[in-house]
């Protein structure tokens, strides 16, 4: 018996192991599991070769386990390329359709017990019968997930295709769960946990969607980019459906510049991108600054420099997002640490953005963009304050646009408000907002636009920050999943470690991080970056502990959490 | 009819006075902008006169039914007034010499255009104001070339500038 | 009480331009003005919006809503004002080096995107700001620039040609030696739905003081009288344009994009879709 269970689908274009996967995740879902799926696949737009790797759990997974446990293979196209996102163990079983040739050498390595299962014969004997529904039986039989949910996940599905479609599929299913009754599974799951909790079907790019819907954000303006697409696939049917817009711009950088006049005109605006798209926007990004308009971007952040590795995850972006900008200019960045989070993380940022009328970006990721998973619903979190407005002019009186206040926010005339006409400027201005390029004006309102985000108490969320001990590990983003499990795996062993996983980057916060490091000696920074520029960017700007190393590695392959656990264990006394 | 040509001509007066006082004014604040004081004076100064034309012309009119008429249908022989300065012949190094003999470019034009309104007029109302018109215009143009002579004539290369221009945005 | 209706100069900010005496855009504002007190729009339901550039200044001198933002970028800005705020009228104000040169992109997209505004690109032929360099509607032989001595040397942009092509729904050419006749145009621009475009002759009295005489050069158009409502008609008049004739060239019925509609449903409606 096993409390998560990992199987990897293989096959190319045709094959249908996304959907597959997909139904597999849905059925362990309605069974009352949770669940995890990530996708690899090739350069080609179609017939590519591909990967579903899901996981699927007693309790929420964030991350895949150090290696798979079940590998079903369709076909074994170029499926050796991926055998490093693949890792399988001496107990792990391959399942795989003798009519398709030698398993490839890359897989073999791992020593896996192989058994053979013909989905494509199989399917034949079915009128309509798809090797995938054969594969998808056989692992429900081979991990002990019941096969009823999948046979209503399948039967919903396929809804539209007809009950002659339905019925294959479903025959398809049972027939593979027959011919696998043989076959002695890997591990077998747990059985589900009792109890109603409300669980969710979410993948991390629709969940910064909804973060942002959350925050109140009603319009949209973005241009196609992998791995974002999906944040404004699911963004344009709902923004139109609560009242808001999504309009497809002609670059990335009329897409921000778009945003920074809806936000101009009121409204709380968003964009999503990549990193090709922010080094894009990043200019405009500035004006947003300098003209104190609240927008907010979304970086789904993939390998690079230049177009790199389109579909997979890195978290090199930090530099850019970090100190991309031209001029001082202070700015908000912040980064989801999981799925689920993307929704809190973006609706967060959206109200610091509106709070403090000061641009963000939100630095989720590929791995964590494009994964799905089942997780408990993200709780509902409202807060109280919204962009500060101005309030109608009497005739003759002033109004001061960038009003030199206490907290460095002043109130913001919207466009219809009477005697409160100003122009918003990216020219170095006064309070009022005439172009200066005096000393005294820009010192000033860069005191000003500093001032309205160090000053700002951001609570606890800056951070999350978990265990005890004088060890500890200080990641961010989606790597905060693996270290997540190795730390859970470490304190079963009853060791004692911190985690520190920023969720605001900038504006830094130096006192609570001296509070988070209190009593820490040995310190461990985890990220996914060839230079490790989240480390560099700790040592800049906080007081780190004597002891420090990095574990830094570039994408596409993730950090998995057994290997963490070995870099720690020379620690742990 | 004759009312309809009275109010009309009015109407016109007053856009000219208005119109050219309103110039005035904008090219006295460029003047200040290009810290050109004296010039700036000066058109400020146009403007006033400008201004009090605007004024006694309305009182000409008070009685008279004057109708609204649409900068752009204003029948005027050039695109804009006849005592409305051309924005192209300024200058920031402009001198007091420029600037009254821009006035008086203008003031001959407002002549000249109310002579030609006195000749064409069908309406006896009309052609007396008009010519009372022109005759002041005369007297302003008089008064103006009298003015312009006690101004030095500026030197040949007055407009020249050994900075090069300063760059902007 | 009735309100005294506003006039031209209740548009006028406060801020006085920075612009040389004698450029054309001191007209271009005069118009803009007019224009607004024509149209009698209350001053906080106008947005202005602008790039970078010397025409690009006009945000601040007009008393209603300004966003005077980054080179090249007016129009974006602009569609998201009016895409956000369909209530508010919004006009777009660049020049030649704004609007077709770093801008060109967003030119060809909001003639075709058809969003409900106007622009008014003020053509001078050069770079003001920047000290006097070749623009995209500059002379290919003139060699007055560091950059260009042999001049630019090719080929000049025709705005009405490339508006007419990407689809914009109203294409003018106005000069600002007319400031009368402009506020006219603008006002018809402002009021024909869709986007509208209206380029402005507009010396530059510094850096092509031959541009003083565009005076003489300028002259109505042959068709001016009767506006073509068809694309070809329109362009057959282009073909024989000397680039001086001024006038509305095309006004045409294609729909507005306006994508911004009343909502139909609660948040909560749509997190339900992610319960498993």
């Amino acid at each position: 018996m096993a409390e998560s269970v990992a199987v990897v689908l293989t096959g190319s274009g045709g094959a249908g192991v996304m959907t597959a996967g997909q139904m597999l995740l849905e059925a362990a879902a309605k069974a009352g599991y949770y669940g995890l799926m990530t996708r690899s696949s090739g350069p080609q737009i179609r017939g590519g070769e591909a990967a579903a790797l899901v996981r699927l759990s007693t309790r929420p997974v964030a991350v895949h386990d150090d290696s798979f446990d079940l590998l079903v293979a369709f076909d074994w196209s170029n499926v050796g390329r991926f055998a490093p996102e693949l890792p399988l163990s001496s107990d792990s079983l391959v399942l795989s359709d003798p009519a398709q040739g030698e398993m490839p050498q890359e897989i073999a390595a791992y020593g896996p017990r192989v058994a053979e299962m013909a989905f494509g014969k199989l399917a034949k004997t079915i009128k309509g019968g798809r090797p995938n529904m054969i594969g998808l039986g056989a692992v429900a039989k081979l991990i002990g997930l019941p096969l009823e949910p999948l046979l209503e996940v399948v039967t919903e599905a396929l809804k539209r295709k007809g009950a002659e479609a339905q019925d294959a599929s479903a025959a398809g299913i049972r027939a593979g769960a027959a011919a696998a009754a043989e076959i002695g599974g890997p591990a077998t799951l747990d059985p589900a946990p009792e109890g109603g909790v409300e669980r969710w079907n979410i993948s991390g790019n629709e969940a910064a969607g909804l973060g942002a819907v959350r925050g109140g954000i009603r319009f949209v303006a973005a241009y196609p980019i992998t791995p974002a697409t999906e944040v404004l696939e699911w963004l344009a049917p709902n923004l139109a459906d609560l009242g808001g817009v999504l309009v497809q711009a002609e670059d990335e950088i009329a897409s921000i510049n778009m945003c920074l006049g809806a936000s101009f005109g009121g409204l709380p605006s968003l964009t999503a991108t990549s990193g090709p798209g922010l080094a894009l926007m990043l200019e405009s990004f500035g004006l947003g600054i300098a003209s104190e308009t609240p927008i907010v971007v979304v970086d789904v952040m993939r390998g690079g420099p230049s177009t790199g590795i389109p579909t997979k995850s890195e978290q090199s972006d930090l530099n850019i997002a970090v100190y991309g900008m031209h001029g001082d200019a202070p700015h908000l960045v912040l980064a989801p640490n999981a799925i689920e989070d993307c929704v809190f993380t973006t609706q967060w940022a959206v109200h610091l953005a509106e709070t403090l009328q000061a641009p963000a970006i939100v630095l989720s990721d590929q791995m964590m963009g494009q994964a799905r998973a089942v997780v408990p619903r993200p709780a509902d979190i409202s807060f109280m304050s919204r962009r500060l407005v101005a309030e109608p002019c009497a005739e003759g009186e002033v109004y001061n646009r960038y009003a030199l206040t206490a907290s460095g926010v002043s109130p913001m005339a919207v466009p219809g408000t009477q005697g409160c006409m100003y122009t918003a400027d990216g020219l170095e201005h006064t309070e009022r907002g005439i172009p200066s390029s005096l000393a005294g004006d820009h010192l000033a309102q860069l005191d000003k636009r500093k001032a309205k985000l160090t000053d700002y108490d951001v609570g606890d969320h800056w951070a999350d920050t978990e265990g005890e001990g004088s060890v500890a590990v200080l990641t961010w983003g989606s790597t905060t999943a693996p270290v997540r499990e190795a730390l859970a795996r470490l304190r079963r062993d009853g060791k004692k470690i911190r985690l520190i996983s920023v969720r605001l980057l900038t504006p830094v916060q130096p006192e609570k991080m001296a509070a988070a490091l209190d009593g820490v000696d040995k310190l461990l920074v985890i990220e996914q970056s060839h230079e490790a520029q989240f480390f560099h960017f700790l040592r800049a700007y906080y007081d780190l502990p004597a002891e420090v190393e990095v574990f830094n590695r570039p994408g596409p392959l993730p950090i998995r959490p057994g290997e963490i656990v070995e870099r720690l264990k020379p620690w742990m006394s | 009819m004759s009312g309809d040509e009275v109010g009309s001509f009015l109407a016109h007066a007053i856009a000219l006075e208005d119109e050219a006082a309103e110039r005035y004014s904008d090219l006295a604040d460029t003047m200040d902008t290009h810290n050109n004081g004296e010039v700036a004076a000066l058109f400020r100064q146009m403007a006033e006169f400008s201004r009090r034309h605007a004024d006694s012309v309305r009182e000409r009119a008070v009685g008279v039914e004057v109708p609204e008429r649409k900068p752009w249908e204003l029948m005027w022989s050039e695109p804009e007034g006849p005592e409305t300065a051309p924005v192209e012949r300024t200058h920031y190094l402009m001198t007091p010499y420029h600037c009254l003999q821009l006035a008086l470019h203008n003031e001959r034009r407002g002549h000249a255009y109310y002579a030609d309104q006195a000749a064409k007029a069908g309406d006896a109302d009309v052609r007396r104001m008009a010519e009372e018109m022109a005759a002041e215009e005369a007297e302003h143009v008089r008064l103006l070339e009298e003015w312009v002579k006690t101004i030095p004539e500026p030197e040949p290369d007055w407009d020249q500038d050994l900075d090069p221009p300063t760059t902007g945005d | 009480m009735t309100a005294q209706p506003l006039t031209a100069k209740d548009y006028k900010s406060d801020t006085k331009p920075i612009w040389c005496p004698g450029c054309g855009d001191y007209s271009v504002l005069a118009a803009v003005t007019k224009a607004l007190a024509e149209l009698q729009l209350p001053k906080e339901k106008v947005a202005v919006v602008s790039g970078i550039g010397c025409s690009s200044r006009i945000p601040a001198y007009v008393a209603a809503y300004g966003f005077h933002g980054v080179h090249g970028r007016a129009l974006a800005v602009a569609s998201g004002v009016k895409l956000a705020r369909p209530d508010l009228t919004v006009w777009a104000f660049g020049g030649d080096g704004d609007g077709l040169s770093i801008g060109g992109n967003h030119f060809l997209h909001s003639c075709r995107r058809n969003v409900d505004m106007t622009y008014v690109l003020m053509d001078n032929q050069v770079y003001g700001m920047t000290k006097g360099q070749a623009s995209p509607t500059t002379e290919p032989d003139w060699c007055e620039s560091k950059l260009t001595p042999k001049g630019p040397q090719v080929t000049p942009i025709r705005p009405l040609h490339l508006a007419l092509a990407c689809g914009a729904n109203f294409v003018a050419r106005g000069f600002s030696g007319d400031p009368n006749g402009l506020a006219k145009m603008i006002v018809e621009a402002s009021k024909h739905p869709g986007f509208s475009f209206v380029q402005v002759l507009s010396p530059c009295v510094t850096f092509r003081a031959e541009q003083r005489n565009w005076k003489q050069l300028v002259h109505e158009s042959e068709d001016a009288e009767e506006v073509a409502s068809d694309v070809p008609e329109a362009m057959r008049r282009l073909a024989a344009d000397d680039g001086f004739a001024t006038g509305i060239l095309y006004a045409g019925d294609r729909p507005v994009y306006q994508p911004m509609h009343p909502a139909v449903t609660e948040l909560a409606a749509i997190e339900r879709r992610f319960a498993s």
